[in-house]
């Protein structure tokens, strides 16, 4: 029985690696989203949060096509550094950060831009450096938004189905993450194992909607700091 | 006149119509910068602060070149030294206010960011608000601590963008009180914009009015205002007279109050000891005047001045009157100043009743 809960923890594996990802990548392009003019913003951003309203499956074609080991990308990378992205974990990990990035994108971008800029000019004139703005004012206040964001993301990640399944394949104990294997369950009649899964990932993104209702701004909350 | 302290000579194109174009030097005053909506004004502090690059020109506080576009110039906000407050607060909504007054003071020893935030509290009026959240305090309160904050790291220059103009009379008051009580312990020179005739006379030394982007007068807040005072730009319609003062006596049934530069007045009994300092505020319409000393009056006070200026707009006159250092502000009918021969120059007796004197913040 215990070894039911192998692709749950594979699946917190890789939805956390994807997590760090997402928040390493999508924490300064939200600000440049939200803070920076240029030509193009509005193609960039659209096109960033279009995982959100492609099918899995399409999305994951996709991604198979320029991650695979005759995509342009998979190719280069796998003749330059040996590296293979697909059908392991390294795929389950990119087809559910890219799967998640609009849960994140979209809540930390409003994170930044609800920071008002005179805050920050106030800061300034408070003879604070950029580096000292940034983290005792900008952050501080964009922070509940960006954790919100980060937990949705995860949340996402960690039930992503068809993407992961397009890239990462089904192999035991590299890619079989929980949805794959409710679905594997289900196909072969094992409603206990699949019963099990079910209920642990429902308990896990019930827990994620409350860290994230608890991240949401709260202006009255003053700290000495 | 003192050594100026803050020079500008400056042009910026704001849009097609509007060009700030300012010459003028500053020295250790409070200057009243009036003027009507779109004149330029706000604009005007945000290229002194450095928010905004003039296109050209030249700034410099104390010795300190702040803008010079011949050689390329624009120091960065956080070396200007310059405090700012504006209409709304912009207090730092994650931090208490002690941490809030404390932003300005960061590289100091621990201690002496203490005692100064302390020193500032005090003087603002905000010292028993220190644990708070800004979310809990109310508009006042949240300007005073604004106004703590920008004074905390003794900035060399203090601007102000209409501080009190989303505040209720009240906290229009008390800030008005507490910023002059804590000029007058600082010495900060200040640019104050506002519409009020009320605050330009309980603040300024100094007053500019702008418009189209320059400067086209310059005098002491009666001076200006008696040649400025008629057109739209002054807003009278709330017109105070509001002044610091502490308790000098107490009487059988009232208490007496001796006003900073002024008279004494006698005030409905306060239950506070002789020597409390407290703000007292009269409201111009509720003053009489006369030209002779008048008996038999039920009215508690009668003090006498001698009329400075007489500033007509519309249907009132504002007739301003000088008690030692004191400016009072009263409104009469222009048939009652035609009457009674107001001129400047001409000794008057104003009449206020003890009930008239409202005691606004008794721990100024």
């Amino acid at each position: 029985m215990l070894s039911d809960f192998a692709p749950l923890w594979l699946s917190l594996q890789i939805a956390t690696f994807a997590t760090c990802l997402i928040v390493v990548i999508g924490g300064p392009i939200s600000m440049v989203l939200a803070r920076v003019s240029f030509a193009g913003k509005g193609l960039i951003g659209g096109a960033l949060i279009l995982p959100l309203v492609l099918p899995p499956t399409v999305l994951g074609y996709y991604l198979l096509q320029v991650l695979g080991r005759e995509g342009w990308i998979g190719q280069g990378l796998e003749h330059t550094l040996g590296m293979i992205l697909v059908f392991n974990p390294v795929g389950a990990v990119i087809a559910s950060s890219i799967a998640a990035f609009p849960l994140f994108l979209l809540p930390a971008r409003s994170a930044w831009e609800g920071v008002k800029p005179d805050l920050e000019d106030a800061a300034r004139l408070l003879g604070r450096s950029e580096l000292s703005v940034f983290t005792s004012v900008t952050l501080p206040l964009a922070w509940r938004g960006l954790a919100a964001g980060a937990v949705l993301a995860f949340a996402r990640a960690l039930g992503d189905f068809g993407a992961t399944l397009m890239v990462a394949g089904d192999i035991p104990d590299r890619t079989r993450t929980a949805p794959i294997a409710i679905y594997n369950a289900v196909s072969m009649g094992d409603s206990a194992t699949a019963a099990r899964l079910t209920f642990a990932m429902s308990m896990l993104a019930i827990t994620a909607l409350w860290l994230a209702g608890r991240a949401q701004p709260s202006p009255a909350r003053g700290s000495r700091s | 006149m003192s050594e100026p302290r803050l020079k500008i000579k400056l042009t910026h194109c704001v849009h097609e119509t509007l060009t700030i174009d300012v010459d003028l030097a500053i020295s250790q005053e409070c200057v009243i910068l009036f003027g009507r909506s779109g004149a330029g004004k706000s604009t005007l502090l945000r290229l002194i602060a450095g928010l905004i690059r003039p296109d050209s020109g030249r700034i410099q506080l104390d010795h300190h070149c702040l803008f010079d576009s011949q050689i390329r110039k624009h120091a960065p906000l956080r070396s200007r030294g310059i405090g700012l407050i504006y209409q709304d607060d912009l207090l730092f909504p994650h931090l208490c206010v002690a941490a809030n007054l404390g932003f300005g003071l960061k590289g100091r020893p621990r201690g002496e960011v203490v005692s100064r935030v302390a020193e500032i509290a005090r003087l603002c009026g905000v010292d028993h608000l220190l644990d708070r959240a800004p979310a809990t305090l109310s508009g006042g309160e949240r300007q005073r601590v604004g106004l703590a904050r920008a004074l905390a790291p003794r900035p060399r220059l203090l601007l102000c963008d209409e501080p009190v103009s989303a505040l209720d009379l009240e906290g229009r008051q008390s800030l008005i009180a507490r910023l002059a009580a804590v000029r007058r312990v600082e010495g900060t020179p200040t640019i104050y914009i506002t519409h009020s005739p009320t605050e330009a006379l309980a603040l300024g030394s100094t007053m500019l009015v702008m418009e189209a982007g320059t400067i086209i007068d310059r005098g002491t807040p009666l001076e200006v205002l008696g040649r400025h005072g008629a057109t739209s730009m002054a807003d009278w319609s709330s017109a105070q007279n509001v002044f610091t003062s502490v308790i000098d006596s107490h009487l059988a049934n009232e208490s007496r109050i001796k006003i900073d530069g002024g008279p004494t007045l006698i005030v409905p009994t306060l239950m506070r000891a002789v020597g409390t300092p407290l703000v007292v505020r009269v409201r111009a319409d509720d003053i009489l005047l006369a030209r002779s000393q008048v008996e038999g009056l039920s009215a508690r006070n009668i003090v006498e001045g001698t009329v400075d200026q007489i500033v007509r707009h519309g249907d009132e006159a504002e007739v301003l009157v000088r008690t030692g250092s004191a400016t009072w502000v009263v409104s009469v009918v222009p048939t009652a100043v035609t009457e009674l021969g107001l001129n400047p120059g001409v000794e008057v007796f104003m009449i206020i009743k003890a009930r008239g004197c409202h005691i606004l913040d008794a721990d100024v």
